[in-house]
């Protein structure tokens, strides 16, 4: 693990939470393959293979700038996948053009979205 | 062309034909707006359901509107009562006050008390700095001195400050010290911390005072083209008493009070006890002025009362105990309970209005989006007619009024096992705090929000709204999916409201043969919850259509009952924690939290209550064997097979979203039987086991067969009778496939036994009838 620059925030136990948080996605990089990803496309929602539930988990547990959400343009007709501002007050912004179709589309499109964070980081 | 943006609230959430009731309307973007009023039938437009279903209803105040853009004041002060301008000090004075602010670095002044324009810069204060610093300033219009403290404020610590000015000489004095106990504040005395400033400069300046300033406690004056006056400045934190003299008082006599002694008389022209005038019974918004003026301060958008103060020692829990020691007052720079618009229209409601649920539809131009508002109120009946009521979860709406835990609440996307879907209204009102928040969400100083209130706009009580965590219809909009059924099965029915059980108790309760209440009955007040015990004792058939039922205990005023208290404590699932010594609602004087607390669980009413939650995905339920007792065969009748509810617009399954289950350890009644039963659901839905209170491996869904919706039926003293579907999303499941379903089924045969009179098929008739308690219904 690369060394973290020194941190000067106040709060030292962001440095503990970022350690952490580097040895989790480094084993959680070894859970991801393309069955993973099929079963959440077809399943977004509910009961899923230890494996895949591992990756949500963490991605729901991201610090609130760091999640994703989904915006309903219409309801039930198109959806699009945003990024949470993590300051109160501060609306959600667009991460890129892509439409969705249905709920569950969008939230696949956002986890594809934590996937690449994950692997590319 | 700014976008129109149409919002608006009713005065009243309950009414009958031929009352009044006032709508007000803020409106961007528009001068006009199409009102008309609806009843509202179907709320959820997910496409496997009927779809979002109103009627247009004729009245008079149906037409063109006269709109505006209405203003809100937000933040809660105390302004004092000064007809005679005791207060416009021109000479010497000293401004005194033990305080505990929230946050100092939020980096704009915060005024603590004074009589300050914030706009001509006239007057007197004392405050913080936009560095955190406690300061004094005098101004005269042109000309402002100011005196400000070596050292930043701590947040959450107890200091008693004050400013002395000398007009003669024009010396100028800051006093600041910790009064830091063991348990008053955040840092224990290991903390190598500073909390003294002792200060003193020579002002150039002498303060002018304008004759309509008003003495505010924790804000100051301000003037806006659009707005006019409004308040500014607003402090986040606690203030225990505080005062204000017309001579400089002396080092020692400030030595003094912060020790705990009396404020001297001698110049005394307003000292606030803000422990004065509590009562066994709760404590209301007026802080008595103990000085030789009786300069009374009244709170405004409601101060947090009944808060642990700077010499609370940790041996006392509540302000009743020892209310010398509750002398903490908190104020919020975005509290919000009443948005004091201007009212729009007055309406008197036709005499002919059949009770139900209904609206004031209000559009600006396409009504599209943020351009349509749904005003909603119930309609009681002047006389209930009907042998069933649905008993709308009013006080629930309440507690999620406006949350915005999608985009605030680290918990939620764990909780809900999805991200939320957020909507352009939710957008609306994370951006603006005029909306105020509900109970589910932290002020922005962040402590919890414990007042909330239906005078100002609540987006979430509309049909059609998706709460965002969830992305699930919620509360209001999903209960109309039980009220669409009633409609459908051709049922004659009457509604009601929490506010109505809660002014009348079981009066309002007691005309009906059968009552259904909601989706989500989670808040009562202790008389809501006492009605429905005598109800239900009394003869009554009860049908709980939710769960998280009976949970939470909350607190209304009876000449406010548009606000509601809530103080969330117990329970390992709360949204926030009130802080120790803070769990008792200042409204009543009872502790808050939930029923649990008491020993009232929900099972020992409707026999079953919280298992647990997990949102987003829910399951079918299996009949259990009680389901086919020849006794109870009637429940069932015309269901094929085992699974009950594999459908549903709440994700899937008529058992999940939260769910209830039976047990008699918390006081499920003997002769309960389970009919049907969920279990298996996800992972993200965690035991809410108030029994098994240390958290483990294995409290989840697939884990335990805790985390189940249970479909349960007893049968109550004199003919009363109880059926509760433990599961959310049962209400939901009904309107699947044209409402003709299993689940509609069963409840149809429940809703015609409980509203035939007589005994219950299949009753344990040599029962003796229970000695002493009145049938209410035949
Ligand atoms: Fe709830």
């Amino acid at each position: 693990m690369l060394p973290l620059e020194y941190d000067r925030s106040e709060d030292r136990d962001i440095i503990v939470r970022d350690r952490f948080d580097g040895l989790r996605r480094e084993f959680l990089r070894t859970l991801v393959n393309p069955e993973v990803i099929e079963e959440h496309r077809q399943l977004p929602l509910g009961q899923h293979s230890e494996r895949l539930e591992r990756l949500l988990i963490y991605f729901r547990q991201r610090p609130l700038e760091q999640r994703y959400a989904v915006r309903a343009i219409e309801p039930f007709r198109r959806y699009q996948v945003v990024k949470l501002s993590g300051r109160r007050g501060v609306p959600p912004r667009l991460i890129d053009d892509a439409i969705y179709t249905s709920a569950n589309d969008a939230r696949h499109g956002l986890f594809l979205r934590c996937i690449r964070d994950l692997l590319e980081t | 062309m700014a976008q129109i943006k149409i919002f608006g609230y009713a005065d009243k959430i309950s009414v009958k034909p031929g009352d009044t009731i006032q709508f007000h309307v803020s409106a961007d973007g528009t001068s006009t707006a199409e009102a008309h009023l609806v009843r509202l039938i179907h709320g959820d437009e997910h496409p496997h359901g009927p779809g979002f279903i109103e009627e247009e209803i004729d009245c008079v105040a149906n037409g063109t509107w006269q709109v505006e853009k209405q203003f809100t004041q937000v933040g809660a002060f105390l302004e004092a009562t000064d007809p005679d301008r005791k207060l416009a000090l021109d000479g010497s004075i000293t401004l005194c006050a033990f305080i505990w602010p929230t946050w100092p670095d939020v980096g704009h002044r915060q005024c603590l008390l004074g009589r300050w324009d914030n706009d001509r810069n006239h007057g007197y204060g004392l405050g913080i700095n936009p560095s955190g610093r406690l300061e004094f300033w005098v101004g005269c219009g042109n000309e402002i001195d100011y005196l400000q403290a070596e050292l930043p404020l701590q947040k959450q610590a107890w200091y008693f400050v004050a400013a002395t000015f000398d007009a003669r000489s024009g010396r100028a004095t800051l006093y600041q010290e910790g009064v830091v106990n063991r348990y008053n504040s955040l840092l224990s005395k290991v903390a190598p911390v500073e909390y003294r400033s002792h200060v003193s400069e020579m002002f150039r300046f002498r303060q002018n005072n304008l004759p309509d300033t008003p003495f505010l406690v924790a804000g100051s004056r301000d003037w806006h083209a659009l707005r006019g006056h409004f308040v500014s400045q607003l402090y986040c934190g606690k203030i225990d008493r505080c005062g204000v003299f017309d001579r400089a008082l002396a080092r020692e006599e400030l030595d003094a009070i912060r020790a705990g002694g009396k404020p001297p008389s001698d110049g005394m022209v307003a000292y606030w006890d803000t422990t004065k005038g509590y009562t066994d019974r709760g404590i209301g918004d007026l802080v008595i002025d103990i000085g030789p003026n009786q300069l009374d301060a009244k709170g405004y958008n409601r101060p947090v009362r009944a808060q642990t103060g700077y010499n609370w020692n940790g041996r006392n829990d509540c302000f009743r105990l020892a209310p010398h020691e509750y002398g903490g007052i908190e104020f919020h720079a975005d509290a919000m309970i009443d948005s004091n618009w201007k009212a729009t229209k007055t309406l008197e409601l036709p005499e002919t209005l059949r009770s139900g649920a209904y609206a004031m539809r209000v559009r600006g131009g396409d009504g599209e989006g943020l351009a349509e508002e749904y005003i909603v109120f119930f309609v009681r009946p002047r006389t209930p007619t009907a042998r069933i009521a649905l008993l709308f979860s009013t006080a629930t709406y309440l507690a999620y009024a406006n949350e915005r835990f999608a985009t605030d609440g680290q918990i939620v996307q764990p909780m809900a096992g999805q991200p939320p879907t957020i909507s352009e209204v939710d957008i609306e009102i994370y951006e603006n705090p005029e909306f105020g928040a509900g109970c589910y969400d932290t002020h922005a100083d962040g402590a919890g929000v414990c007042y909330t209130s239906y005078r100002r706009p609540m987006v979430n009580m509309r049909p059609k709204y998706r709460i965002a965590a969830f992305d699930l219809p919620w509360n209001f909009p999903a209960d109309l999916s039980i009220l669409a059924w009633l409609e459908h099965k051709g049922y004659e029915y009457d509604v009601l409201t929490d506010e109505d059980v809660h002014l009348e108790g079981v009066a309002a309760m007691a005309p009906y043969a059968c009552i259904l209440n909601s989706t989500h009955p989670e808040y009562h007040s202790e008389r809501m919850l006492d009605a429905h015990e005598d109800y239900i004792a009394g003869g009554g058939r009860f049908i709980c259509m939710g769960a998280n039922s009976f949970c939470c205990n909350v607190a209304f005023r009876d000449d406010e009952p548009w606000i509601m208290e809530c103080r969330k404590t117990g329970g390992h699932w709360i949204a926030w924690a009130a802080r120790p010594g803070e769990y008792y609602l200042a409204t009543t004087g009872q502790m808050g939290g939930i029923w649990t607390g008491f020993q009232r669980w929900g099972q020992k009413l409707v026999g079953n209550t919280f298992a647990g939650e997990g949102f987003a995905h829910s399951q079918p339920y299996r009949r259990m064997p009680d389901s086919y007792d020849p006794a109870l065969a009637w429940i069932t009748e015309g269901i094929e097979g085992e699974i009950i509810g594999d459908f549903g617009l709440g994700n899937g399954g008529a058992a999940g979203i939260e769910i209830d289950c039976y047990k008699l350890g918390f006081g499920t009644p003997p002769n309960t039987k389970i009919i049907a039963s969920s279990g298996g659901h996800p992972d993200n839905y965690i035991a809410h086991d108030e029994e098994g209170a240390h958290a483990h491996q294995g409290f989840s869904g697939t884990h335990n067969y805790i985390l189940r919706a249970d479909m349960v039926y007893f049968e109550a003293p004199n003919n009363g009778a109880v059926f509760a579907t433990g599961s959310i999303a049962f209400g939901s499941a009904l309107p699947v496939n044209g409402f003709e379903n299993n689940v509609s089924q069963l409840l149809s045969n429940v809703v015609d036994a409980f509203i035939r009179p007589g005994p219950l098929s299949g009753s344990n008739t040599t029962r003796k009838s229970t000695a002493g308690l009145e049938r209410v219904a035949p």
